[in-house]
């Protein structure tokens, strides 16, 4: 009864209730952000190698958060590990002449043909916002120490590798797409300097002396 | 006899055509250090500098360039960016691009390389190196919505400063043949009374313009 006495405006103020409470809830959520990329092969010579690569399940199941300054809560939480092994896993076969994935480094000893092992590992990651640093530009940081023994366990080298890319700022561009489009570069800096450092890297380069591999 | 009516344009279309018109300057230069020639089926591709940490060449930029370069009679076939650059992975990134025709140099003898290149067969790899900047902003622009309705009031002005310079190698020669730079700027409007109305200075655009086309003839020999 009371109902239909219910003028006009009123209940379209009522279809509106869903879509306030939608948009609060949106202010107040955390963004998930999933990094994902196709990564060119890197145009380098293969050294007659065969390596196994072990990603610790740090580095697998990777996700940086980031959190609000004033309210101290998550604000975005950026998952990147699988497209770090997508980019690792596009890298290394162009760079070694065979690449066995490993899922424990117990598998070595189950891979006589192994060369050499190798482990990436993530230390840092760090996200610049324009909304925090004041610049016009999405920034990130990459830190890694890469591991490389032999297939028994002797060591050869223990280096850091840092990458870093940016992404501009651009009118109308989500946060979402800011930070994709920054790793990305990160994620080719990365890929670069690995490829084209790898064989100077000390340890390396005499290891690379003794195997009859160098480039 | 009925004489033709003259053509009397309205004063606010005067105005509007007069601001519209006079709002951006373009100035090119370009210096020539050898001879181009494309002939047919040579190929070029036009790369944006992004080394320096405080601003890098947009790639919307690099991209207008290449499709004016390309466009009209005379037009080059020109390599989109992002394919030569995943091709060529990873000597054209940021840290590790060529900086001088001695580093090219140095690429070239790089056997996949040179090989990439002339599969691909590049003429010339043109750099185009540049920012637009804004400057002097001024004024302020009020929105306010009410029950009856809503409106802006006030007005806004600034200025846009486009400076690119475009450096070209030659790479049967592996050496620099000459350099183009555009200087444009130009300050835009946007005066509100109910409604905002922009009158935005092309910069940019104009800068684009402007280099592709001297671009293009410098390439064809002109």
């Amino acid at each position: 009864m009371f109902q239909a006495h219910r003028p006009a405006y009123i209940r379209r103020l009522h279809a509106l209730v869903p879509l306030c409470l939608a948009l609060l809830c949106a202010a107040c959520s955390v963004s998930t952000i999933t990094l994902s990329g196709n990564y060119p092969a890197p145009l380098t010579r293969k050294l007659p190698l065969t390596v196994g690569v072990y990603y610790p399940e740090e580095l697998r199941s990777f996700s940086y958060v980031e959190t609000d300054d004033e309210s101290g809560e998550d604000q975005y939480i950026i998952e990147s590990g699988a497209a770090q092994v997508q980019l690792f896993n596009t890298v290394l076969p162009a760079m070694f002449e065979s690449v066995v994935q490993l899922d424990t480094l117990e598998m070595v000893g189950a891979n006589p043909q192994l060369d050499a092992v190798f482990v990436p590992v993530l230390e840092e990651f760090q996200l610049g916002l324009p909304s925090k640093t004041k610049l016009n530009v999405y920034e990130i940081w990459l830190k890694y120490n890469m591991r490389l023994s032999k297939a028994n366990g002797d060591y050869i080298a223990d280096w850091v590798m840092n990458a870093y890319g940016n992404s501009p700022d651009e009118n109308f561009q989500s946060v979402d797409a800011g930070v994709k489009d920054a790793a990305t570069v990160a994620m080719r800096d990365l890929a670069a300097s690995l490829s084209l450092g790898f064989a100077g890297v000390a340890g390396i380069d005499e290891w690379l002396r003794e195997n009859d591999s160098i480039p | 006899m009925k004489l033709p009516r003259r053509f009397t344009p309205s004063l606010p279309v005067l105005c509007s055509l007069v601001l519209l018109q006079a709002c951006t300057t373009t100035e090119i230069d370009e210096f020539r250090q050898g001879q181009t020639t494309i002939g047919n089926g040579d190929k070029i591709v036009i790369l944006g500098r992004r080394q320096s940490n405080n601003y890098e060449t947009e790639g919307s930029f690099v991209n207008c360039v290449a499709n004016v370069v390309s466009s009209g009679r005379d037009g080059i076939t020109v390599v989109p960016e992002r394919e030569f650059l995943d091709a060529m992975f990873p000597f054209f990134e940021p840290r590790t691009a060529p900086m001088r025709t001695s580093h090219l140099k140095e690429l070239m003898d790089i056997d996949v390389a040179k090989q990439r290149i002339e599969e691909y067969g590049i003429e010339y790899i043109v750099w185009v190196d540049g920012v637009t900047q804004r400057s002097e902003q001024a004024g302020t622009i009020s929105c306010a919505v009410g029950p009856g309705g809503g409106g802006c009031f006030g007005f806004g002005t600034w200025q846009d400063d486009a400076n690119f310079e475009a450096e070209i190698w030659d790479m049967d020669t592996l050496t620099t043949v000459g350099s183009i730079s555009t200087d444009a700027n130009g300050q835009s409007y946007m005066p509100a009374l109910v409604v905002p109305i922009p009158l935005i200075a092309r910069v940019e655009a104009n800068a684009c313009n402007g280099l592709g086309r001297q671009l293009r003839s410098f390439l064809n020999g002109g």
